[in-house]
């Protein structure tokens, strides 16, 4: 008994001892173990990458390249993402510009969304409409936006082709991306609420112009209609509303034909999204439609001259330009093909 | 207004150097912004333009200044020939040459050989379009590295070709393809340490025939089995040699109807 007795005693003191031991070590265990995983990583000493090193680790989407320095040198393990970079963060206070681009398939496409993309990858608050005029949403235009990172929206609808004239010409008498912007503005109307104060700026952005970041924040602020100059257009450096001294759109400084009641191109105005829902008929209309008046027939819907606001330094700089590009030489294609289809351009 | 910041410089990826050619025609500032607003998700680029002109000119000064980009602005006027034909660059001087030359000119001045930086130099026209991608492939590039093109010679692309072991032996063109460098202008990256180690090579001058003015670089840096290829083994296109319209500006008339003042 004595013996048993003895021995309890003396195993009593140990289980304090266990006790207090995994107290004190237990929280230190996890403390290391999280520190582990945020710093110490980068810590770690690693081999110099070298090209063709098999061990280099090649996932999806991710390079990882790294540095040999001294032992007593942190260093810094670098990863390059391919993908494009995440647009700003979005801001709750920011209008969001829709922007609405009306695409077709041919050679330049992907080049051409590709730049544009890159552009407005740098504007706040963006949301890109992009419309193809297919019968069916392309895995390119697909993937494209979806690689970008960019907040969007893909529609498609096709332009009906004149049955009578060569197979592939669209209907000559519908100007080119009317339909697509119409069903733009028609996901608009169904999707926002005309009572809900969501703030939003629609522009007509076509995929082959080119667009200054200033353009972007100067829209922002439209209350109905904001107008600009444009540079390109109408056989001119460029094409720019008229204002007078009280800061109002009085006419239009073009050579061709200024007396449209609005003489301006698709990439020289926006519109106030309310305007958009409030006026729920206004589209660009389909046919009979002369040549440089499509503007007009959905701006004369919308607002009257006098409620246009001049933007860009009151009509004094140029901020976006309509460029077009030249339809790249294919000949060496031959009839056959030389270079291969499922390589994507 | 908002201006866009390139990404923070690091301390660690490789510089790119861009050699970017440029001359005075109306769509100069669109090709030029929207050339910046690609570069301006780039880390850790350096843009060097080059005019091709007597004086470096206020619209490029001002575009370069306000884009946020890092930058040296260059300019050299390509001599026109004069009036009596003794011209001393023939007409066969493919445009940007002395243009691009003086930007390699300007690396060998600003670094120097015994400690040269991690980076590569790509030559990048105004009119082009490139991916975000591209440069994230030519970043590690070790001597000369190269990859597809779409809208050259003719083609949907050209591209080097590639054996199942990776090396380079060949050109998929239909345009001579027998040329030591059968490669576009923006199919190629150049590492720092090999331009600074060969000071010797620049694109030449005269005598070029079509086609051959990458060559008449590249001969001097590396041969076809140094090369390394990008882009998924060259099986990806991320750069398109695409081409700007001329506008038509008929409308201005003999006098000139738009304000010269506004920059266009």
């Amino acid at each position: 008994n004595e013996e048993l007795w003895v021995q309890s005693v003396l195993e009593m003191p140990k289980r304090r001892d266990i006790l207090a031991i995994v107290l004190i070590v237990l929280p230190w265990t996890l403390l290391i173990t999280v520190w582990h995983q945020s710093t110490i990583a980068p810590l770690l000493a690693v081999h110099k990458d070298d090209g063709g090193d098999s061990r280099r680790d090649l996932a999806a989407g991710l390079d990882s390249k790294e540095y040999c320095l001294s032992d007593r040198d942190i260093v810094e393990v670098v990863r390059t993402e391919y993908v494009y970079t995440r647009p700003p963060p979005w801001s709750d206070t920011l209008p969001t510009i829709h922007v609405i681009t009306p695409t077709y398939s041919r050679p330049v496409q992907k080049a051409e969304l590709t730049r544009l993309a890159n552009t407005l990858l740098h504007v706040p608050n963006l949301h890109w409409i992009l419309v193809e005029d297919s019968q069916r949403r392309t895995p390119l235009i697909t993937r494209l936006l979806r690689d970008t990172g960019l907040n969007y929206t893909h529609l498609n609808v096709e332009t009906p082709r004149n049955y009578k004239l060569r197979g592939d010409t669209r209907d000559p008498r519908i100007p080119r991306g009317t339909m697509q912007r119409n069903l733009a503005l028609r996901w608009l109307r169904e999707t926002f609420n005309k009572n809900s104060s969501q703030p939003g700026i629609v522009y007509f952005a076509d995929d082959d112009n080119t667009y200054s970041l200033e353009l972007f924040e100067e829209m922002r602020s439209t209350r109905k209609v904001s107008v600009w100059p444009v540079a390109f257009v109408g056989g001119l450096r460029y094409e720019s509303p008229k204002v007078n001294a009280a800061g109002k759109v009085y006419g239009w400084k073009t050579v061709f034909d200024p007396h449209r009641p609005f003489a301006i191109d698709m990439a020289g105005f926006a519109v106030n999204l309310r305007l958009i829902l409030a006026r729920s008929q206004a589209y660009f209309k389909l046919r009979g439609v002369k040549g440089g008046y499509q503007e007009s027939s959905l701006l004369r819907e919308l607002v009257t001259l006098s409620d246009l606001e001049p933007k860009a330094a009151n009509c004094t700089k140029i901020l976006v330009w309509h460029t077009r590009t030249e339809k790249p030489v294919l000949v060496n294609e031959g009839k056959k093909g030389f270079t291969d289809p499922n390589v994507e351009i | 207004y908002v201006y866009s910041r390139p990404p923070p410089w690091s301390d660690t990826l490789p510089t790119i150097f861009v050699i970017t050619p440029t001359y005075t025609r109306p769509v100069q500032k669109a090709e030029l912004t929207r050339l910046a607003n690609t570069f301006l998700h780039v880390q850790n680029l350096h843009w060097v333009v080059v005019e091709d002109s007597p004086r470096r000119t206020n619209l490029v000064s001002n575009l370069l200044e306000k884009a946020g980009l890092n930058f040296t602005h260059l300019n050299v006027e390509t001599p026109k020939s004069l009036k009596l034909g003794l011209s001393w660059i023939p007409s066969h001087t493919p445009r940007g040459t002395l243009q691009r030359n003086l930007g390699l000119h300007w690396l060998r001045n600003s670094f120097s050989n015994s400690a040269p930086p991690e980076g590569v130099v790509y030559f990048a026209d105004d009119d082009n379009t490139y991916s975000l991608e591209l440069f994230e492939e030519m970043r590690y590039t070790r001597r000369v590295s190269v990859w597809p093109v779409a809208f050259v010679g003719g083609l949907r692309y050209e591209s080097p070709k590639v054996s199942p072991e990776g090396k380079v032996v060949g050109w998929k063109t239909v345009f001579d393809p027998n040329r030591p460098f059968a490669i576009d202008m923006a199919g190629f990256a150049i590492s720092i340490k090999l331009i600074l180690e060969k000071p010797q090579a620049s694109f030449k001058l005269e005598g070029v025939k079509g086609g051959y003015q990458e060559t008449s670089l590249l001969k001097d840096l590396v041969t076809m089995d140094g090369l390394e290829p990008k882009a998924a083994n060259c099986t990806k296109v991320l750069v398109w040699h695409t081409r700007t319209e001329r506008p038509t500006l008929v409308n201005e008339g003999k006098r000139g109807f738009t304000d010269p003042r506004v920059e266009v």
